[in-house]
């Protein structure tokens, strides 16, 4: 055992057995062949990327839109909120107020008790938004496209110091930015790994929040979408000169194009959704319950008083959007839905709900993030460089979207 | 062969494991249509002759001196279990250099048996593979399988037994005799 031989000699085995035993014949292109090369050639790649893309946002809205606005909102808003307002005992204490919320809200999203928002948001909107989305992603991982992305933006990413193939977790991150970090591992190198890892929990919104988005602030979520999109890219134009050391060069295989085969669809649509229930929804109506805690005991106007000045004068959003942000670090759909709560201009929602996606991950994320950090550097480099980077994203991806805001006039 | 404390898949990226893998062991690890799903190991149970003996999906090597964290996952796996058996899953398609892989698993001593996955993609690609003289002169069972659709699954799943630790010489000789 173990006499090993060296490359060469072993390449030489590898042919004399494939002389021994293959024989290539010639064979035509197929139809997949020639689509999949028109997918990677610049001229007509990026039309069909974009027609993807198009056809993507549009499935989204339309299907989430369909369950959310068609069914759970007309379910809780007439009849799950009235019933447990009137049903519900101990009106006026802490526990109804914790529970059910607002007494005379009249819809599920302002009511913010664990029962009535926190439910609402979990089952109503996120389930939909994530049944959608992942759909979408299943379909585009199964059937081979997602390397052809990769290959077609290598160009782009390399600019930030990034290989195409980075598209992978990128695209998993609009799903949920936990497995879109573990998604890094296979990326080499530690540089590399630590420039995604940072710009995906900073920068790329998950799905859960997209549902959110697209149910409270639907003509602002596209805009919101591409001003973070473009921090990804300038932020890792910097990180990639900020950052010691190298990025290998990086060859990786293009599969053939398939038809998405139903069952492991199915699987994968089932796991996924399983694993929101079973580990988002509870953070989700605990998060509500932490929230209204907060509130009965005072304590968030504490925590308003004290990072007001920040909020309002660097980014000039009011002191309300607090809870929104104490929401942002456990679930950022909360905080997105949290902030339906609060009389807001069209600029502050647009600004809070860029600073709520910017400034923390959640704290899911942040777990991933420390696991993964772990073996991609360092736990403490890893950390306080992401740390930095969100720090520096806030003040100035978030303040350069204020100083746009006065110079429009509408901050 | 005495039977072997756990079965592993090891193969390239994208070559099918988690597809195999799903099929043998009646899980439902993540499959997709590109290199690297699998980051992590998976495990499952496989059934031989009665006997229940643990099946584990590797991250997909390209060879086993590991480049990326995936990849480290699968090496050490590998040296970690005594007695091991390994189950090497080729893309037919991409033919030698899964042999390279499969020559670096005998090499290094682990009882081996080869699914030549992917064998309907290579046939349409006029790629021809003679299986039985590619087993007698690897010296270990080789099944050729179509993971997705679920064909082979029962004849590797048969032959598993059988897998084998041939030396790298006598592999070498028996090419040298071959041609």
């Amino acid at each position: 055992m173990d006499s090993q031989l060296d490359p060469a000699a072993r390449w030489n085995l590898v042919d004399e057995i494939a002389d021994q035993t293959v024989e290539y014949e010639t064979a035509e292109a197929s139809v997949a062949d020639e689509i999949g090369q028109l997918m990677v050639s610049p001229w007509t790649g990026f039309p069909f990327a974009i027609a993807v893309l198009y056809g993507m946002w549009g499935f989204f809205g339309a299907v989430a839109g369909f369950f959310t606005d068609g069914y759970f909102v007309p379910l809780f808003d007439r009849y799950w909120l009235p019933w447990l307002q009137e049903t519900f005992p101990l009106e006026g204490t802490w526990v109804y107020f914790v529970l059910v919320g607002d007494p005379a809200a009249t819809n599920s999203f302002e009511a913010f008790g664990m029962l009535t928002s926190g439910l609402f948001i979990a089952v109503g909107v996120v389930v939909p938004a994530l049944l959608a989305l992942y759909f979408i992603l299943s379909v585009l991982e199964d059937s081979g496209y997602i390397p052809r992305l990769a290959v077609l933006l290598d160009t782009f990413f390399h600019r930030i110091g990034l290989h195409g193939f980075a598209v992978v977790p990128m695209v998993l991150s609009f799903g949920c930015n936990v497995p879109g970090v573990e998604a890094t591992r296979s990326l080499e190198g530690e540089k590399q790994r630590f420039i995604m890892m940072t710009l995906l929990s900073v920068f790329i919104p998950c799905g859960a929040q997209l549902g959110v988005m697209l149910s409270l602030i639907p003509q602002y979520t596209g805009f919101i979408l591409l001003y973070l999109i473009a921090g990804f890219f300038v932020f890792g134009a910097v990180l990639n000169r900020v950052v010691s050391g190298s990025i290998p060069e990086f060859i990786v295989d293009i599969p053939p194009l398939r038809w998405p085969r139903p069952r492991p669809l199915g699987q994968k649509l089932a796991m996924r959704t399983r694993g929101f229930l079973t580990t988002g929804l509870p953070f989700v109506l605990v998060g509500v319950g932490v929230m209204n805690v907060l509130y009965v005991t005072d304590l968030m106007s504490v925590i308003g008083m004290a990072v007001q000045p920040v909020l309002t004068g660097w980014l000039g959003v009011p002191a309300d959007t607090v809870p929104a942000l104490v929401a942002g670090f456990m679930r950022k759909d909360l905080a997105v839905a949290q902030l339906s709560a609060i009389a807001l201009t069209p600029y502050e929602t647009v600004m809070s709900v860029i600073m709520i996606s910017l400034y923390f991950p959640c704290v899911a994320t942040f777990v991933m993030l420390i696991k993964e950090g772990r073996n991609s550097g360092g736990l403490t480099r890893v950390l306080l460089g992401s740390l930095a980077t969100l720090i520096a994203a806030l003040f100035i991806w978030g303040g350069l979207f204020h100083l746009l805001g006065i110079v429009m006039g509408v901050a | 062969m005495s039977d072997p404390s756990q079965i592993l898949l090891v193969g390239h990226p994208n070559v099918g494991k988690s597809v195999l893998f799903n099929r043998l062991a009646g899980a439902s690890a993540t499959e997709s249509n590109y290199s690297g799903t699998t980051v992590d190991y998976a495990e499952g149970d496989l059934v031989i002759d009665g006997d229940t003996v643990p099946i584990i999906d590797t991250p997909g090597t390209f060879s086993l001196d590991p480049r990326d964290r995936a990849e480290e996952v699968t090496v050490e796996l590998l040296e970690d279990a005594a007695d091991v058996l390994v189950v090497g899953v080729i893309d037919a398609t991409r033919f030698e250099r899964g042999l390279n892989l499969m020559l670096e698993l005998i090499e290094r001593g682990h009882e081996l048996l080869v699914a030549l996955n992917m064998w309907d993609q290579a046939r349409r690609k006029g790629i021809d593979i003679d299986v039985d003289r590619l087993e007698w002169l690897l010296g270990v069972p080789v099944v050729p399988a179509v993971a997705t659709e679920g064909r082979g699954i029962k004849t590797l799943q048969r032959r598993i037994d059988e897998a084998h630790a041939p030396s790298i010489e006598q592999v070498q000789t028996r090419i040298r005799n071959g041609s």
